[in-house]
């Protein structure tokens, strides 16, 4: 297990090759909300284009106001000179007339179509934010719901391999950066490069010379924005890394007080925090530094660009080839180049996380289930519990050493049959076939004669019941838990299992009985009370097979009793597959299995096998003896 | 770097006592005064310098352009021919307001082009000086806050470590450790982000809007304020929308809550619900939670959406007022407050206008960080406030090597006021012997055995060993003589070797080995991936409960101690193993004090001494012979505890397990 894990971790450190198909891929999900997606983008063009006339109409607006003030200069001329004048500037006489004598109507209309833009501007912008965000959340959505579904359906095997805390980091972090690039990364993309080529091409129509000027710097800033995206993530990556070393000293030196007190380890631990502070610091320092070089070079840039069209545009309108209303509007102009080329950078580096979350979202998405139904399954009727093992050979993930050999065996209805064997002689792995949680890799598992294999998994596995050695309860009340595997159970079945289970006493005794909310969110129940709900939840499907997992769990020994008193119960008329600890079990059982490596060493009853089978009596002495020395004290104690 | 969605959706907290957190927290900046007063300079000088260009674009327009703009008129006008036009002469100076406006140089009304261009370029130089400067103050300031808040930073998080050492158990047994965990952390993240970041932008921000308001009402009074309509709106709209948008985020971070939770508990539980067929129900349950998470965060969404596109709307706004405005009373020839407006004034205020947007949109979002800081150097400081219980004694005693004579003499203890969990317990443990304590849940057995290395402190009567009352004693040199195996046996996220080295940091491997052997433990770790030198997860995840306690039971043997306590060592070994160690850990117990909580028989018949402990009082005391011949308390316990087999086949006809008594 340990070594298993090890692999996976370094398999998930290394990081997926990001493939581009994959992100490809994702972006059809946008699919799903056609209509909301393209209102968006069409919504992103009417923003951007109110966007881009702004600077234009700031133009009218200053040469409206630099005509004005010529004209009204002119109105000085004698008339007779008026015509040669006018033809100069290249004004007709009515341009004239509306410069010197209504100037400031084209100033009223201008900024009247400023104010009709900025609305226009803000209520596109906004709404295609918010169903760009609608969008995306949907997407966000269908992908989660989709992971969930799989995760949900992937057979044991599959679970044995992944830990929850990863597949819960690709249903939220995975999803939520996938999220940001498809929902608003990609609109932001477009938007970026119509806002650039939108300005450019205005830029370039009115002043040629000048947008030459100002054109190298593009690159430039591109290349500045698209290292800084390359820089910070690892960067970031880093300090993240250095924090949660240095929480994890926290966070275990919170939980491991008590030992670091006994041992008086104080001084040692706040050594190794003060070398975790330190590296954590530097490296926000360090952090620090890139960050205060590349703003700064990057804002500043920017700002050159400014200077260059004060001087390069003040120039041309000392050589009267540019007005001051376009000059102006170039400045304006400008902060739309720099703004989109910083949101393309930002964009690119997002483009490869995201692609990189996409191909590890696809990699479960495509994972292929290897316990399904088969097509022509049909669903199992109900069976009166005759059980039974061909040959059968199990390997874990198809490879490697087998887990089991050839094991056979037959249990007929009602029969209670012992597994008995040391950790990793695979008891589990035998239980674990019964409801196809894994396929055997040769053989056969039959129920009433049918192969598993060949009947639907929810009619096979609700006619098994199964009480694992750890119990998990799900959030809601103590009824719903019971009520797990039949929903549809009414009050009084699943009080008479709580009963039987002996466990609606302590069920009774909680302020809201029955509705007491429990699982991760409720009130904590103790391993004891927590069992006997396990217990009450196998015994409300009143299956024919019953499996159970007998181990010894920490539970508190004065419970053990009441627990094995409901246990006893919960077997009797069914068969039953126990991994067996109690030697009431198993002197009681039908017929013990005695299994070593994978394989059958000894079939029989306790008295038969106690004769015949050293591994046997060697397990029976080495595990059971200890009780047994209590029960002859015991009867010594008695005797007195 | 960080948009308004990432500080909005953040939990807010309101500080109590602003004052004094500030105070004490400036102590910390104490020692890098001189770097925040160079940061205080940088400051104002970069805002000086956004203040000022705009100013000076304005100076170029209304120096150099303004008569140029003015004067080719009048050479387009008149022509090459080079006829005179009667009238057009008096241009050539340009317009009068440009001229009064403009003080940065004068040049003669005859300007050439040439002189205008030269000017120009002086000018745009000053200005790229002054750009040039900005980046180096701000990127130098950012730096200098970094370096000096990071260093503040690492002193308070060591400073809290050094306390959470200092705190005594009972405080552990108050605070979940998770809690105070969680609290911490957050509580440094958003120092952190406020220090580095929020703080200079706030600091800067607010300097540059007050700069700009003053220099656009020095400039030109009414004209300036006319150009301010729009500003007390847009920090309407900010604060509105942020408010609306940070009551919105928290129900998106319950919604993620419950998506996470519900994540958590399918995936970690999938065994279960495939063993019960739940899949169909579960996938409708998490479809429920994950749809509400959607829509809580479209609504969020909406308020964040709407803000941006609001003040960009509400700055164009702001620019066809400067420019209509001015404009109007260019073309009429009005002065506003009094003074001509100029184009070059235009230019300024275009520049000016502009730059309130960013800066408001900063402050209204950042501020409510700032509080949630201030809030959180509080809690932080409200920790280091909490008094630690158990204080070494002002003038401790040596004790040198122990001998193990531990005596408790009407010990009584109390966790919470009024509630006795010891109630005069007297125990006497010579050097050498093995006491068992057997009792209960909950009667007492552990509390006993946290007065020995001084976990806690009794109420009333004392804990000696050797004689001295372990308050007299030096805390370091009681502890490493008092050896402990806890039943959930604590690992650290470090190697096997390292583990077992914990309480004897100079161990040398070899010894450590021996420890592994002592223990049986040695199998196992040679089986892991890299033996000894394996990296354990978190909490010692990988091994079983089982393998941990005996890694814990090598680590108390390594650390050879006078006087040993085993707190259910045992109780997660399987009994095949507990067998092949128990010889082990009578080796160990031997010639030690040993107080011995245990389950399992062999260890307490052993015993020299067995104490029954029943509500915190002892029962009954004596070996397990002279016990069970008494047949009370112990006999009763041990009946009920151990003997249990064949009481089980009882039960199937109605009867219960004390039937066999």
């Amino acid at each position: 297990m340990f070594q298993r894990r090890k692999k996976g971790e370094k398999g998930q450190g290394g990081r997926p090759k990001p493939s581009f198909r994959d992100l490809g891929r994702a972006i059809r999900y946008l699919g799903h909300y056609k209509r909301m997606a393209i209102f968006a983008y069409l919504f992103l063009f009417i923003s951007t284009g109110a966007q881009l006339m702004v600077p234009q109409l700031v133009q009218n607006v200053l040469d409206a106001v630099t005509s004005g003030m010529i004209a009204q200069q002119i109105g000085n001329v004698p008339a007779s000179f008026l015509p040669a004048v006018l033809e100069r500037l290249g004004w007709s006489a009515e341009q004239f007339d509306t410069f010197a004598n209504r100037p400031e109507i084209a100033l009223y209309w201008a900024i009247l179509f400023i104010v009709i833009f900025a609305v226009a501007r803000g209520a596109f912008a906004f709404s295609q934010t918010f169903m760009s965000e609608q969008v995306s959340q949907g997407v966000a959505f269908d992908f989660r719901n989709e992971l969930f579904e799989k995760i949900q359906r992937l057979s044991f095997s599959y679970h044995d391999r992944n830990r929850t805390g990863q597949l819960m980091i690709r249903a939220t972090d995975d999803v939520e950066k996938l999220r940001g690039f498809i929902g608003q990364g990609l609109l932001m993309a477009v938007q970026a490069l119509v806002l650039l080529t939108g300005t450019l091409t205005i830029l370039l129509f009115t002043n040629f010379r000048l947008t030459l000027v100002i054109l190298p710097v593009l690159p430039l800033a591109l290349i500045l924005f698209m290292v800084f995206g390359a820089v910070a993530q690892p960067l970031f990556a880093a300090v993240q890394e250095k924090l949660s070393r240095l929480n994890t000293i926290l966070q275990e030196n919170l939980a491991g007080i008590k030992v670091v007190k006994a041992f008086v380890r104080e001084p040692q631990e706040q050594a190794k925090f003060h070398v975790a502070a330190e590296d954590l610091m530097n490296q926000g320092i360090t952090v620090g530094k890139v960050f205060s070089f590349l703003f700064p070079v990057i804002f500043m840039l920017a700002n050159l660009g400014q200077a260059a069209v004060l001087y390069y545009g003040g120039v041309q309108i000392i050589d009267s080839t540019l007005t001051f209303g376009e000059w102006q509007k170039f400045s304006l102009y400008l902060i739309y180049v720099f703004f989109p080329i910083g949101q393309l950078g930002f964009i690119i580096s997002q483009m490869s996380q995201a692609s990189a979350s996409a191909t590890r979202i696809f990699e479960i998405l495509d994972t292929r289930n290897e316990v399904m139904n088969k097509p022509d399954a049909k669903p199992l009727a109900a069976i009166s519990g005759k059980l039974a093992f061909e040959n059968v050979t199990f390997r874990y993930f198809g490879g490697g050493d087998p887990v089991l050999s050839n094991i056979s065996f037959d249990a007929a209805p009602g029969q209670t049959i012992a597994l008995l064997g040391a950790t990793g002689s695979g008891k589990s792995t035998v239980i674990n076939l019964i409801p196809r949680f894994y396929d055997v890799s040769e053989g056969s598992v039959t129920i009433d004669g049918i192969d598993v294999r060949d009947v639907t998994l929810e009619s096979l596995r609700s006619q098994i019941g199964i009480v694992l050695q750890e119990t998990n309860l799900f959030t809601g009340t103590v009824r719903d838990n019971i009520a797990f595997g039949r929903p549809d159970a009414t009050d009084e079945d699943v009080i008479a299992a709580a009963k039987a289970a002996a466990a609606h006493d302590f069920i009774v005794s909680f302020p809201e009985g029955y509705d007491t909310p429990v699982g991760e969110r409720g009130a904590t129940l103790s391993g004891g009370q927590k069992q006997r709900v396990a217990i009450a939840r196998a015994l409300l499907l009143d299956p024919r097979i019953l499996i159970l997992d007998d181990s010894t769990s920490s539970v508190d020994l004065a419970t053990e009793a009441v627990i094995q008193r409901a246990l006893d119960k919960l077997m009797q008329g069914r068969t039953s597959i126990v991994i067996a600890q109690r030697i009431s079990t198993v002197r009681n059982a039908d017929q013990i299995i005695v299994l070593e490596k994978g394989r059958v060493v000894g079939v029989g009853t306790h008295t038969d096998l106690m004769e015949t089978n050293p591994i046997y009596a060697e397990i029976f002495s080495s595990q059971l003896v200890e009780d047994a020395v209590v029960d002859e004290e015991t009867e010594l104690v008695a005797a007195k | 770097m960080m948009g308004p969605r990432g500080v909005l959706d953040r939990e807010i907290l309101k500080p109590k006592r602003v004052g004094a957190t500030l105070g004490r927290l400036s102590r910390y900046f104490a020692p890098y005064g001189l770097v925040l007063l160079l940061v205080a300079g940088l400051i104002i000088a970069s805002t000086w310098a956004q203040v000022i260009s705009p100013e000076l674009i304005g100076q170029a327009t209304d120096c150099y352009i303004a008569p140029a703009v003015a004067r080719n008129a009048v050479t387009n006008a008149s022509g090459a021919d080079g006829v005179a036009i009667p009238g057009m002469e008096d241009m050539t100076g340009g317009d009068s307001a440009s001229q009064s406006n403009c003080w940065w140089e004068t040049l003669a009304p005859d300007a050439g082009s040439d002189e205008l261009v030269s000017g120009l370029a002086r000018l745009v130089l000053v200005i790229v000086a002054l750009y040039v400067g900005t980046s180096i103050f701000t990127g130098l300031q950012f730096f200098l806050m970094t370096w000096a808040g990071s260093h503040v930073l690492r002193n308070m998080r060591e400073e809290v470590f050094r306390h959470i050492h200092r705190l005594s158990l009972g405080y552990y047994s108050k605070n979940e450790a998770g809690d105070i965990m969680s609290r911490i952390t957050n509580d440094m993240d958003t120092l952190q982000q406020v220090m580095n970041f929020a703080l200079l932008q706030v600091l800067g921000g607010v300097l540059l809007i007050v700069w700009i308001i003053y220099k656009m009402l020095t400039l030109n009074l009414v004209y300036a304020l006319i150009s301010m309509l729009v500003v007390p709106v847009m920090i309407l709209a900010t604060l509105w929308f942020s408010g609306q948008a940070r009551k919105a985020f928290r129900k998106t971070r319950q919604e993620i809550g419950n998506v996470n939770a519900n994540l958590q508990e399918s995936i970690s539980g999938v065994r279960e619900v495939q063993a019960f067929a739940r899949e169909e129900a579960n996938i409708e349950n998490f479809r429920v939670s994950n749809a509400a998470n959607r829509d809580a965060n479209i609504r969020a969404v909406a308020f964040t959406a709407a803000l941006a596109p609001t003040l960009e709307a509400l700055g164009y706004v702001a620019i066809a007022i400067v420019v209509g405005v001015g404009g109007i009373a260019l073309l009429r020839g009005q002065t506003l407050g009094g003074n001509l407006v100029s184009l070059g004034l235009i230019v300024t205020f275009l520049g000016y206008v502009q730059r309130f947007n960013q800066p408001i949109q900063q402050v209204s979002v950042l501020w409510t960080n700032i509080q949630s800081a201030i809030a959180g150097a509080e809690r932080i400081f409200g920790l280091l406030d909490e008094a630690p219980d158990i204080v070494e004694a002002p003038k401790p005693v040596e004790i040198g090597q122990i001998q193990g004579r531990v005596e408790f003499k009407d010990v009584t203890l109390e966790y919470n006021p009024g509630e006795l969990v010891l109630k005069g317990i007297n125990l006497h443990a010579e050097p050498g012997q093995t006491v068992a304590i057997v009792g209960p849940t909950g009667a007492g057995k552990t509390t006993i055995i946290n007065l020995i290395p001084r976990f806690y402190d009794a109420k009333s009567g004392s804990v000696t060993i050797d004689g001295v009352n372990v308050r007299d004693m030096k805390l370091d040199s009681l502890r490493s003589q008092v050896g402990i195996v806890l039943q959930d046996s604590f690992l650290f996220s470090d190697t096997v070797m390292n583990n077992i080295r914990f309480g004897r940091p100079e161990a040398s491997d070899e010894e450590v080995m021996d420890a592994a052997r002592l223990a049986h433990a040695e199998d196992f770790i040679l089986s892991l991936s890299e033996g000894y030198q394996t990296i354990l997860g978190e909490r010692g995840g990988g091994l079983s409960q089982g393998q941990r306690q005996l890694l814990a039971i090598a680590r108390a043997a390594l650390a050879d101690p006078r006087i040993l306590i085993l707190d259910e060592a045992t109780s997660s070994v399987d009994t095949r193993t507990e067998r092949q160690i128990q010889a082990a850990l009578e080796k160990l117990l031997e010639g030690r004090t040993s107080f011995v909580i245990a389950h399992r028989l062999s260890t307490i018949r052993n015993a020299d001494q067995v104490l029954v402990l029943k509500d915190g009082v002892i029962a009954e005391r004596g070996t397990h012979t002279e016990l069970i011949d008494r047949r009370g308390a112990y006999y009763d316990l041990y009946m009920s505890q151990f003997q249990r087999e064949d009481a089980a086949p009882a039960t199937v006809n109605g009867q219960g397990p004390r039937v066999a008594v």
